[in-house]
């Protein structure tokens, strides 16, 4: 090696030491300014969903390639769009169209609805958004539920859970805000009701610890709340227009506790005043508190 | 050459009546998108006994003019060609392997009294048609008995694969279901009560073909006679040309059991087996404008007898307590749209297509709940399925207009009953215990089932709050959805009765009618 080479070298070694100086207190600074939650105002549906899965982090943060997605809407009710009943079809494609972009390899979209399943995909009009993103939309097959274990659960300890929530590579979470008579509010932490097996309407009982219970067991990477419409009373299946609000948001994360807390306050209410809520930060399964967030909130 | 063009046109006809029946189901829309009742359509029967007995023209039935039509000038084709049910007589009669002289009982008359019994009845506001009718009666056994038990054998089949937990023949074995799921087998496994009874009825109808071949066309069809009747002075005539040596090869092969000799259009089913059947070619069909020699002669006694039993049948049926005008069934709650009940057993033909296309299976058919000539017409039965809030299918398959087709605004405010509840078993009237799933169902935009948050104390004395549901009874409709989901699912703590039905004056319980008699 000669001197000139030496030198070279020395340099190039600096150089590139003095870049990681630089650059390092950035790649530890990039998360800490990512935020909690990212709340999204704007009109269109599908714009707003893709600002707030950006502004925290981008999709491939939750999804890489070749994953098996399951995207976990609310399609219980034999409503249209319109009526608030059942996730807004758009944020549903989109959120298809986005794991795609993200290399996934199956996008997965099922609920298992309250009304006639059929109606339900039609009117909903999520099968079709999200059969023309790609998505494999599927009706619930009674032999595929698996009785699976909770080791944390309070109320339930074991229950049969949808074998394809099971066998997922990463799962989304993207249920609607509305009022429901039991718990006020049904939001990201009741959505999974939709993959319960046999007879779920026990878990009313005891509703908030059942929530959290399978919880415990079911952990989305990513939530989307949808909030572009808002029913406000005579949830959760709704039926009439004037109950209806159009807030044309998006809130998104990753702890549905969190969103939760936050989704309650669209409806006038703290994530105190929901049992499930409370139940779920109580067990540190997330944060209620918005206080301790950082919350970015934005129009897009 | 005649054979096989006959065999192809009947494997066709019945190729589109089994799509028909199969497409008899929801794809989710708020239209079936099918002409399910097509083949009822064009049936001159129902329509003659339903203008008789409903004293009404529907619409659909402008289709079977054309059937008459086709009839009057070309005889009994469509017995041949046509019907699905002919074609499984035929089926099921080729499988035996028939020597010699064919033996004919010669019951022919059978059928004519049959169809005066009936039509007579028609006349007195009674529907027994229906029953008898080869169309509707194959929509509804293959609904009701063997298309359910055909879910049932493949589901059971493929969860058999399905728990063997063999990979590669577990990803065959949904491959090929997933494919039968698209094409044959229904959204859902359909449970019916009287599945076995009414399977059993039609295999033995069938089997009578074994004694002899068409044997229900022979002699007990009614649709057949009718068509009969009117193509007695057919155009189209059998003819047999000189050089016929009496061989009797066509009278082997007669569907109709008929003697070369005593040929009659109303007799003859037109399959022309008996052209192709004959070595000399002697026999063949053509137009000619000559009268028939034949005579038909029922006898006058017989003739009476029939059209009396038909008369006198309305009497027998209704003086049982399912007809006393003072005393409604609780139990009888009958799909939306549906008429007034004598009116609606006036129409109702029983052909299962309401039944069929049910989206939640909760349609079931009666045995004697609607007195003996409402068998197998269609009642809900909310502990098997609730009536769908937005779900106007049954009106729309309905050939008879028995139910009729609503309009999303008046299917809202429809009511089929009243749901009461059982404050004995209910979670939280009775056992302290909380539970909303009927009020979470309640389907109607304001709910009916409302509640009121009390403190009850529990066993050990202590304070539980919850919310006691009570129903308004003006918003209810009855749908029945809260009694299908209640989480006491043997015996639900809310039940509904079919007091307040909308099509109904008489059984009602508010002083103010809320939905109005006749909407």
């Amino acid at each position: 090696m000669d001197r000139r080479d030496f030198l070279k070298h020395t340099a190039g070694t600096v150089g590139s030491l003095a870049a990681v100086n630089v650059l390092s207190p950035m790649l530890l600074a990039a998360p800490a300014a990512r935020p909690d939650l990212a709340v999204v105002h704007g009109a269109s549906p599908e714009k707003i969903v893709r600002a707030a899965v950006d502004a925290l982090g981008g999709i491939r943060r939750f999804i890489a390639k070749g994953d098996v997605v399951v995207i976990k809407p609310n399609i219980g009710w034999d409503r249209r769009p319109e009526q608030a009943a059942n996730t807004n079809p758009e944020v549903v494609g989109t959120l298809v169209k986005l794991c795609f972009e993200a290399g996934a390899g199956k996008v997965k979209v099922f609920d298992r609805p309250c009304n006639d399943p059929r109606r339900c995909y039609v009117q909903s009009g999520i099968e079709a958004a999200a059969k023309a993103a790609g998505a494999e939309v599927s009706h619930i097959d009674d032999r595929k539920f698996r009785e699976v274990k909770i080791p944390k659960g309070v109320a339930i300890q074991s229950w049969p859970i949808y074998i394809d929530i099971l066998e997922a590579d990463k799962l989304i979470n993207a249920p609607i805000a509305k009022h429901h008579g039991l718990g006020k509010l049904t939001l990201s932490l009741k959505n999974w009701m939709g993959v319960m097996g046999e007879n779920r309407g026990r878990i009313h009982q005891r509703l908030d610890e059942t929530l959290v219970d399978l919880a415990t067991i079911i952990k989305p990477c990513l939530t989307v709340l949808d909030a572009v419409r808002i029913l406000t009373a005579h949830g959760p299946q709704g039926g009439n227009l004037a109950d209806v609000k159009r807030l044309d948001t998006i809130v998104a994360g990753t702890d549905q506790v969190a969103i939760d807390a936050y989704g309650a306050t669209l409806f006038g209410l703290t994530g105190a005043d929901l049992g499930y809520v409370k139940e779920g930060a109580r067990r540190g399964l997330g944060v209620m508190d918005l206080g301790k967030l950082n919350i970015k909130k934005f129009e897009a | 050459m005649l054979l096989w063009t006959r065999r192809v046109t009947q494997g066709l006809f019945l190729l589109l009546f089994l799509f028909l029946f199969l497409q008899t189901e929801s794809k989710g829309a708020d239209q079936l998108g099918y002409p399910a009742k097509l083949f009822l359509d064009f049936d001159p029967l129902l329509a003659l006994a339903t203008l008789l007995s409903g004293r009404t023209l529907v619409a659909g039935f402008a289709f079977s003019l054309i059937l008459v039509a086709i009839t009057a000038l070309l005889g009994r084709v469509f017995c041949g060609w046509a019907c699905p049910l002919g074609t499984l007589h035929n089926l099921v009669g080729a499988m035996k392997r028939w020597k010699g002289l064919q033996r004919v009982r010669g019951w022919f008359r059978a059928k004519y009294l049959l169809l005066i019994f009936l039509l007579s009845g028609s006349v007195v506001g009674i529907q027994l048609t229906g029953i008898f009718d080869p169309l509707s009666l194959l929509v509804r056994h293959l609904a009701l008995g063997p298309y359910p038990a055909l879910n049932y054998a493949v589901n059971g089949l493929m969860d058999t694969v399905y728990r063997t937990d063999q990979r590669t023949l577990t990803q065959v074995a949904d491959g090929l279901f997933g494919l039968l799921k698209k094409t044959v087998l229904a959204f859902q496994q359909p449970h019916f009560t009287q599945g076995a009874l009414l399977t059993a009825l039609l295999v033995a109808i069938l089997l009578l073909n074994l004694s002899e071949r068409r044997f229900w066309c022979r002699y007990l069809c009614p649709l057949g006679a009718m068509l009969g009747l009117i193509g007695r002075w057919a155009l189209l005539k059998r003819e047999v040309a000189e050089g016929c040596n009496a061989c009797g090869a066509c009278d082997r092969e007669c569907q109709g059991g008929l003697k070369t000799a005593t040929w009659s259009a109303t007799e003859c089913l037109y399959c022309m087996a008996c052209d192709d059947a004959c070595p000399k070619k002697t026999v063949s069909f053509g137009f000619s404008r000559k009268p028939s020699s034949e005579s038909l002669d029922l006898g006058r006694r017989k003739v009476l007898l029939a059209g009396g039993a038909g008369l006198a049948s309305v009497a027998v049926s209704r003086a049982t307590p399912a007809f006393d005008p003072n005393r409604a069934n609780p139990g009888l709650i009958r799909p939306p749209g549906a008429r007034p009940e004598p009116e609606f057993l006036a129409r109702c033909v029983k052909c299962g297509e309401c039944m069929k296309v049910c989206t939640t299976n909760a349609l079931q058919p009666t045995l004697l709940e609607a007195g003996a000539e409402g068998i197998w017409s269609p009642i809900l039965v909310p502990a098997k399925g609730y009536c769908e809030f937005k779900c106007t299918l049954c009106g729309q398959v309905c050939p008879t207009g028995a139910i009729r087709v609503l309009t999303p605004a008046e299917k809202a405010e429809w009511r089929i009953g009243t749901a009461m509840f059982d404050r004995g078993r209910c979670l939280p009237h009775a056992h302290a215990t909380p539970c909303i799933v009927c009020e979470e169902v309640c389907p109607t935009p304001t709910k009916a089932i409302w509640f009121e948050e009390v403190v009850v104390k529990d066993r050990s004395g202590q304070d539980v709050k919850v919310k006691q549901p009570h129903v308004d009874l003006k918003l209810c409709i009855g749908c029945g959805i809260c009694e299908t989901k209640c989480p006491i699912s043997d015996r639900p703590a809310v039940y509904v009765t079919s007091i307040g039905e909308t099509r109904s004056k008489k059984n009602q319980l508010l002083l103010e009618n809320p939905s109005g008699y006749g909407a």
